[in-house]
């Protein structure tokens, strides 16, 4: 099969999961307790103000109805309007993905640029000190919680040490996103990195010790060049995969950092959607989370081709 | 940028590895510098919710009415100590036919942002359009029978009966003054980027991130306001909020934490301040739970409660025991309302009083991850014991902790009060008076006919010693019937740069930043 079918089919496949996102999330955060009209009024929350506030946002019709109102919207590309904002969810959605992807993509990469050289020193140098100091201290990174990490690198760079970054938000224009992104991508990829570092210094060592490798350092490589040509290309093959599923969960768990950081993206937004029993919205962040995951899988394996021949599409 | 970018990736590479051991002290200068009114610059205020809207009538969030504030002026306005009521549109009033009739006369050459005068007209429209608003703050409005516009600079309204908070409710922000038929838009487009007469006119908003408003140039107040613009932004972390305070990268961080407020005092280049509040938090008792039917049984939890512990130890001290449900910034506060305190030997004698002298088991809703909240109800929780009354938690979200008291779904919980207006009429009807107010009296299902006739004649009473007698009495007959736990008032809590003057908030949260400059 080419990779262009073979997109095709994966992209075929996500209709029906998305599909079974959609009908799960619309029922169950329409089963929880809580009532975005009681939310918005608070204390003037009369029984009058509220029936008013459900007839307008037609939340005193059958949970049925409602769906088949929901599914109706999206079908023609209309993810609702927002009770708390009253704009298009979509729309909210689409301002805030940038932030979330600057964040996971940015993330994703310092992850892999701290990783990949820790692993290679660590499995070059086995069981030597250097080693186990690769081992252990990253896992600082994965025992102390996101929003720790990311207050000590704000202390630490951003308000001492000559306020190098700015202390939360988004910034404006290309490189001010990309000033204000870096501790927060710094944070995701401390969390990532020690799981990364982990499986590729694995991955590494059982290579190195496979008969190719022993066949190249008999042809007279050195042993810089049997790492990097030989070995370390079959060892990223395990380490896309251990990546794909932390960007996966990192889709739906960016919102740690982007609170601490004050970033406007999708994770704050549908925390605060939940919160606010904002319907339209946790409907459409819940689709764009699905679509996100289901991607970054597909991705994983066409990456997972093009590092391993063996592997085919089908 | 880029250069200094490049610099700061370097710098970042480089010490990562001692990144814990850098936490020095804040390089800030510590100078201040000599107090002079200066026009210019952007106010950067950084907030723990983002505005859900700017429709004045409909909006029931502090978040987006504080803002509103700014655009849409009343006739009055309330003074800086939440009790008064000063001219602000309007210059004067006079009352006539028993209390039935208020004829107004407004300021002269106020303009609205789009450089239109104010007139009569506008005034009409502005009120006759706020108070048809069924889900909003219509129903503060519903004493008005009709209003007149004479000529371009007087307004009379007729009211269906003496109505003593009459002025209070005109200073109301849902009754703030926009064009007569919103300037020629549809209401909901007009309330997207709403017009005033305020000292700032609306500029720009990225939801879910900033709004700004910008200086209004046809501003009634001559010199002001001295700022060019005002930013809010929402950062919903409170560490966040603090540190970008520290670094000077915004200028007024909204509502620190109790347990922050020293160290901010300590801090240089920072400004703490507590302002008085209307603010009381409480716990509600529905009655619709058996035992808490009982006066002898709410009694008795109400002599339990410590509030001057849990002051300390959960407020670190900032803030008062309260006496009554009304806080004492609010007019006819009773200071010498004998509201229950801590009494363990009296609410022994309550129970013993009660059909339940042998204890009962009830329920208390906390909010999950409500921290201070959490705190009060394992205090609560061991004290009653003491009692026999063993209180088991039933921990949501906030959002369902919410919903769930305002359905009467509950046994004991918690909430708190903040006034709109300089009169305790919205407070005490929606406390007490349990159709009046709409709200089954607090979501508690407490009914004292007493108290409600009192409360109704307290409406009407326009002699201001009377008033405050008729307040006093419902002070007194609630804290007895102990219908709710009344807890503590707090302080609003907002700390700036020191480069902030004039920055002042009275005790219904809003704030004249017409008053504010930067130094």
């Amino acid at each position: 099969m080419s990779l262009a079918a073979y997109v095709a089919r994966r992209l075929l496949l996500m209709v029906p999961v998305v599909l079974g996102v959609t009908i799960l999330v619309f029922f169950l955060i329409h089963l929880v307790p809580g009532d975005p009209a009681r939310t918005m009024l608070g204390t003037h929350a009369t029984p009058k103000r509220v029936q008013l506030l459900h007839e307008e946002w037609g939340l005193d019709e059958p949970l049925p109805v409602q769906y088949e109102r929901f599914m109706g919207r999206l079908v023609r590309g209309d993810l609702g309007t927002s009770l708390f904002y009253s704009v298009s969810a979509g729309r909210l959605v689409v301002e805030r993905l940038p932030v979330t992807l600057w964040l996971i993509g940015l993330g994703a990469l310092f992850s892999v640029l701290i990783a990949v050289p820790l692993a290679v020193l660590a499995a070059a140098r086995r069981d030597h000190p250097t080693d186990h100091a690769i081992r252990a201290v990253p896992l600082v990174g994965l025992g102390f919680p996101a929003f720790w990490i990311g207050i000590m690198l704000l202390l630490a760079f951003a308000l001492n040490s000559g306020r190098l970054f700015p202390v939360g938000g988004y910034g404006e224009g290309f490189t001010g996103h990309l000033h204000s992104m870096i501790l927060p991508a710094l944070t995701v990829a401390l969390g990532i990195s020690p799981i990364l570092i982990r499986s590729l210094r694995a991955s590494l060592l059982e290579i190195l010790e496979s008969d190719y490798i022993t066949t190249a350092r008999s042809k007279g490589l050195t042993e810089r060049r049997v790492m990097v040509r030989h070995a370390l290309r079959n060892g990223l093959i395990s380490m896309v995969s251990v990546l794909a599923v932390a960007i996966g969960f990192l889709v739906g768990g960016t919102l740690i950092v982007e609170q601490v950081f004050a970033l406007p993206g999708i994770g704050q937004l549908m925390f605060n959607a939940i919160l606010q029993r904002d319907f339209p919205v946790v409907q459409a962040v819940a689709l764009v989370f699905a679509i996100m995951v289901v991607l970054v899988y597909l991705l994983a394996d066409i990456a997972h081709a093009a590092l391993d021949p063996r592997v085919r599409f089908d | 940028m880029r250069t200094r970018l490049a610099v700061a990736i370097l710098v970042v590479a480089g010490v990562i590895a001692f990144m814990f051991g850098t936490l020095g002290a804040s390089a800030r200068s510590d100078e201040t510098q000599a107090a002079q009114q200066k026009r210019g610059g952007t106010l950067r205020i950084a907030r723990q919710e983002d505005s859900q809207s700017f429709d004045k009538t409909n909006v029931f969030q502090n978040e987006s009415i504080w803002l509103i504030q700014q655009i849409n002026e009343s006739l009055y306005t309330v003074g800086r100590d939440g009790k008064t009521l000063a001219p602000w549109l309007a210059t004067s009033y006079k009352v006539s036919h028993g209390g039935k009739k208020y004829t107004l006369k407004l300021r002269k050459g106020v303009r609205f942002s789009n450089g239109q005068p104010m007139t009569a007209a506008d005034v009409k429209f502005s009120i006759d359009d706020a108070r048809a608003q069924d889900k909003g703050w219509g129903y503060l409005d519903v004493a008005i029978k009709n209003i007149k516009a004479p000529n371009k600079s007087t307004v009379v309204f007729n009211l269906k009966y003496p109505w003593a908070p009459f002025l209070a409710d005109l200073a109301l922000f849902a009754n703030g003054i926009i064009p007569k038929n919103f300037a020629g838009q549809k209401r909901a487009e007009f309330y997207k980027h709403p017009i005033g007469t305020g000292p700032f006119m609306w500029d720009k908003r990225v939801v879910g991130q900033t709004v700004t408003f910008k200086r209004n140039p046809y501003y009634w107040q001559k010199g002001k306001p001295y700022l060019d613009r005002v930013t809010w932004s929402y950062v919903s972390d409170q560490n966040t909020r603090e540190l970008q305070l520290r670094g000077g990268q915004i200028d007024v961080n909204e509502f620190p934490p109790f347990a922050s407020i020293k160290k901010l005092q300590n801090t240089s280049g920072v400004k703490m301040f507590l302002f008085p509040s209307t603010r009381t938090d409480y716990m509600g008792m529905n009655q619709a739970y058996a035992p808490l039917k009982d006066r002898h049984v709410r009694r008795a939890i109400s002599y339990m409660i410590d509030r001057a512990a849990i002051l300390k130890s959960i407020l670190f001290g900032y803030g008062k025991v309260a006496n009554s449900f009304m806080p004492p910034q609010v007019p006819y506060y009773d200071p010498n309302s004998p509201g229950i305190q801590y009494n363990p030997a009296k609410a022994k004698a309550e129970m013993a009083k009660s059909k339940y002298k042998n204890g009962f088991t009830v329920e208390m809703l906390v909010g999950a991850g409500a921290t201070d909240e959490n705190k009060v109800a394992q205090v609560l929780q061991q004290a009653l014991k003491q009692i026999k009354i063993n209180v088991k938690f039933r921990q949501v979200d906030t959002s369902t902790e919410f919903s769930q008291i305002q359905e009467g779904k509950y046994q004991l919980g918690f909430s708190y009060w903040t006034m709109d207006i300089a009169d305790p009429d919205e407070l005490v009807t929606f406390a007490v008076d349990p159709k009046g107010g709409g709200a089954n009296s607090f979501f508690t299902g407490y009914k004292n006919p007493k108290v409600i006739a009192l409360t109704k004649q307290a409406q009407r009473e326009r002699n201001p010693a009377k008033r405050r007698s008729l307040y006093a009495q419902i002070q007194r007959l609630a804290a007895g019937d102990a219908f709710m736990a009344f807890l503590f008032y707090s302080p609003f809590r907002y700390a700036t740069t020191d480069k902030v003057n004039g920055f002042y908030v009275t005790p219904l949260g809003n704030y004249h930043l017409e008053d504010v400059w930067l130094s």
